[in-house]
């Protein structure tokens, strides 16, 4: 007691960390720890390892998760082969800080409002809603999060650097694939980070855009909780979790090795 | 020590504000300004909307306390019963299905009704309300209930026994409030009821091979609906496993035996590639617009759709029409359950009571399309309900108008009541459906699969290597001019060579 009397309490900067601190426990930790615990859980809440059994074994669960990430290998690739000469053109521009805007201010709307508004589109075009349109709905919705860093990295980088190359006789091709790609590494990553870890665990864009007829991840643990089988959900989102951090520890790998230019927005 | 007890009192802040905002207390039946209040749980779009102002004012006008209803909606039984199950409804009056109710008894989350009025009967006698009068089950029979529907629960839940042998009887329980068939919604431009007689479940999968309808069908994103659709569909069409060909509608559509959700499999995923997808609640909207021109339905989803569709006045049809295979169906019911949480057990058991009175049955009933519960003789003797519907249903446009305003043909009470869209007999081929049980896993993984297809889509497969393939191409094309550029070349221009000597010489 007579410590604390001899220090009185003061409004440090440790004191604002607090309620951080608490929600963090509240909203992050708490729930991860119960989706660890319900993963060994039955449903008398008995402790069994049934729920890994199931899902390892179950040819559906892996199936799903094999096409979610197909389709976000897709999808990221995609982004990334309309993303970049967007960015690089936009970069070039005068005028690209705005025009970039034009592809961010979409972002503002929600999502779903989008992805229904692409849906009465197809529809309206006679289109069959399939794996085609899930993935149009995809490029679209996650098109500006490859943008974004990509844009950033590439205005940021400095001309000189091509020029430089291009006084040493370097030509266009090369100039490009010898300073401006390197130099844009980790706005990639980032921007495939971004695109590669929402896509494998997105559930309503697949769901509106092909009727349901395209089951993924997300879907299947969705349908999981709604059933009440809260083990075998549990296991999935844990897998999920471990697919997420896994893309972003190599990302990082690859970003720490890649340049030394680190300049992305995320 | 002081950081321990900053962090203790701001969590201590934390939980203050957030608990109260996280749990919707209600307070023992009563509300802040001292009078009564009710919690309802109900379906969305599942009552008329002017019927909890009207029991309001009931509830005022016979205990001279007033009261204040708050109403809340779940959209699957399964969302109801994650909240109940885990204790977080804080509710008194719940209209869950069959199904939902069974389990939701059996784990005894739900209070005996009857017990309930033994407890309540010396406050209603106060309020000069006898337990003969009530309308909703009195305790020597079905009150308004139809029988029918009553005769169809007894049997299949009329005696359960939870895990300690703990008798249960469904109908202590519960008080129907709608019922109704599973059936095909379709579009009469696209479908003739030939094609229906002839195929019945088999349209769902496009037996008949329609143009028109390959791709447009539409099945319910429902575990439960999908299995007994694709039952029906093996029992029409001889599809059975070995050893099942015996078995009634009722037994086969509670049947999770593995060899029959094997060839359910088989038969869902088989259907995939014959329908447009799986509807969560567009379906309706997609019937209208003629975007789908068949739809695994609700009757009362689909006499609503019915009645929002085009009317044809010169073949008197409609643009949808609602088909029942005679086959097989499932017959279903939603009901009135008391849990555990009740606060207000006389307003909650007014409620019921006030929902199984002729008149609300149909207010309720013309409003979500559903059938009633409150049999059909108690609604054609209410005189009051048969001027409602025939107010409802006359044709007031010129037509039907002579020169005085008078109308020359008033609507026929009784096709309201013969229609078997709407009034479906009840006999052995509706069978109802059970709880699943622990036997729900195995269904819903056949579910995921047979909705997910039969393995990884090949077309994704051939878009991966698309995309690959152009980027190797890329690459290798610019190696390609790479290497033409720097091929070796012979020295051979003259002129350049002579340029070269020039600039030497003038160096030198």
């Amino acid at each position: 007691m007579k410590k604390i009397a001899r220090k009185p309490f003061r409004l440090t900067k440790k004191a604002f960390s607090v309620p951080y601190i608490a929600f963090l426990l509240l909203f992050v930790v708490i729930p991860l720890v119960l989706i660890l615990v319900n993963a060994f859980l039955d449903n008398g809440n008995k402790l069994t390892l049934e729920n890994f059994k199931v899902f390892f074994t179950s040819s559906s669960t892996l199936t799903v998760l094999g096409n979610s990430l197909l389709v976000g290998v897709i999808t990221t690739l995609l982004c990334l082969i309309i993303g970049y000469p967007v960015s690089y053109i936009l970069s070039k521009m005068s005028s690209g800080k705005i025009l970039v805007l034009l592809y961010i201010i979409p972002m503002g709307i929600n999502f779903l409002i989008r992805t229904l508004a692409t849906k009465a589109i197809f529809l309206a075009m006679g289109l069959e809603l399939g794996m085609g349109t899930v993935i149009f709905g995809m490029v679209y919705n996650y098109l500006p999060f490859m943008i974004m860093p990509l844009h950033t990295t590439l205005s940021g980088i400095d001309k000189s650097y091509a020029e430089a190359a291009q006084d040493l006789g370097a030509d266009k091709a090369t100039v490009f694939l010898k300073t401006t790609l390197p130099l844009s590494v980790s706005g990639i990553l980032s921007g495939v980070t971004m695109v590669f870890i929402p896509t494998i665990s997105t559930y309503a864009i697949s769901q509106l855009l092909s009727n349901g007829k395209i089951f993924l991840f997300g879907d299947s643990i969705q349908l999981s909780f709604e059933q009440g089988m809260y083990g075998v959900g549990s296991i999935m989102s844990i897998v999920m979790l471990i697919f997420v951090l896994l893309s972003n520890f190599i990302m990082n790998k690859f970003n720490r090795r890649g340049n030394a230019a680190r300049r992305s927005l995320w | 020590m002081k950081r321990t007890a900053l962090l203790l009192i701001v969590t201590a802040l934390l939980a203050a504000v957030l608990l109260p905002v996280l749990t919707a207390c209600n307070g023992g039946g009563i509300d802040g300004s001292g009078g009564d209040r009710l919690v309802i749980y109900n379906w969305e779009d599942y009552i008329d909307p002017d019927m909890c102002d009207e029991f309001e004012a009931y509830y005022e006008e016979i205990t001279g306390r007033s009261l204040s209803i708050t109403y809340t909606t779940f959209d699957t039984n399964e969302t109801m019963m994650t909240k109940v199950l885990k204790g977080d409804a804080n509710v008194d009056l719940i209209c869950p299905s069959e199904y939902a109710i069974e389990k939701l008894m059996l784990a005894g989350c739900l209070r005996n009704q009857k017990e309930i009025y033994l407890e309540i009967a010396p406050q209603l006698e106060q309020y000069g309300l006898t337990l003969e009068g009530m309308s909703s089950i009195n305790p020597d029979g079905y009150g308004n209930i139809e029988p029918g529907v009553m005769d169809v629960i007894k049997p299949m839940f009329g005696d359960l026994e939870d895990g300690s042998g703990k008798k249960y009887d469904m109908t202590d329980y519960m008080v129907p409030y709608f019922w109704g068939t599973l059936g095909i919604l379709y579009n009469t431009n696209v479908i003739s009821i030939e094609e229906l007689e002839q195929y019945g479940w088999g349209v769902l999968w496009n037996v008949q091979k329609n143009p028109k309808l390959e791709n447009k069908i539409l099945m319910k994103d429902s575990v439960r609906d999908s299995y007994a659709a694709a039952v029906f569909y093996m029992y029409e069409y001889g599809l059975l496993p070995e050893g099942y060909e015996n078995y009634t509608v009722q037994q086969l559509i509670n049947c999770t035996d593995d060899a029959v959700i094997k060839k359910a499999e088989q038969v869902l995923t088989e259907q995939r590639d014959h329908i447009s997808g799986y509807e969560v609640d567009f379906g309706k909207d997609d019937m209208l617009n003629e975007i789908v021109y068949a739809d695994l339905a609700w009757s009362g989803d689909a006499l609503w759709a019915i009645d929002e569709s085009e009317y044809y006045e010169d073949t008197d049809t409609t643009q949808l029409d609602y088909y029942v295979p005679p086959t097989a169906s499932n017959i279903w019911y939603d009901g009135w359950v008391v849990p555990n949480t009740v606060n207000n057990k006389l307003a909650a058991m007014m409620f019921i009571d006030y929902m199984c009175k002729p008149m609300s049955g149909i207010l309720n009933s013309m409003e979500v399309c559903y059938t009633s519960a409150v049999a059909k003789d108690k609604l054609l003797a209410d005189e009051e309900v048969c001027d409602y519907i025939i107010e409802e249903y006359t044709d007031y446009s010129d037509e039907n108008l002579d020169e005085n305003g008078d109308v020359i043909e008033y609507f026929d009470i009784n096709e309201y009541f013969d229609d078997e869209r709407r009034y479906p007999v009840i006999g052995e081929t509706l069978g109802v459906m059970r709880d699943f049980g622990d036997r729900n896993e195995p269904v819903v993984q056949m579910w995921q699969r047979a909705k997910s297809g039969a393995g990884v889509a090949p077309s994704l497969w051939w878009c991966l290597l698309a995309i690959v393939l152009a980027v190797g191409i890329m690459i290798g094309a610019y190696y390609a001019v790479q290497a033409f550029k720097l091929r070796p070349r012979k020295v051979k221009s003259a002129p350049d060579g002579g340029d070269a000597e020039d600039g030497a010489k003038a160096r030198e």
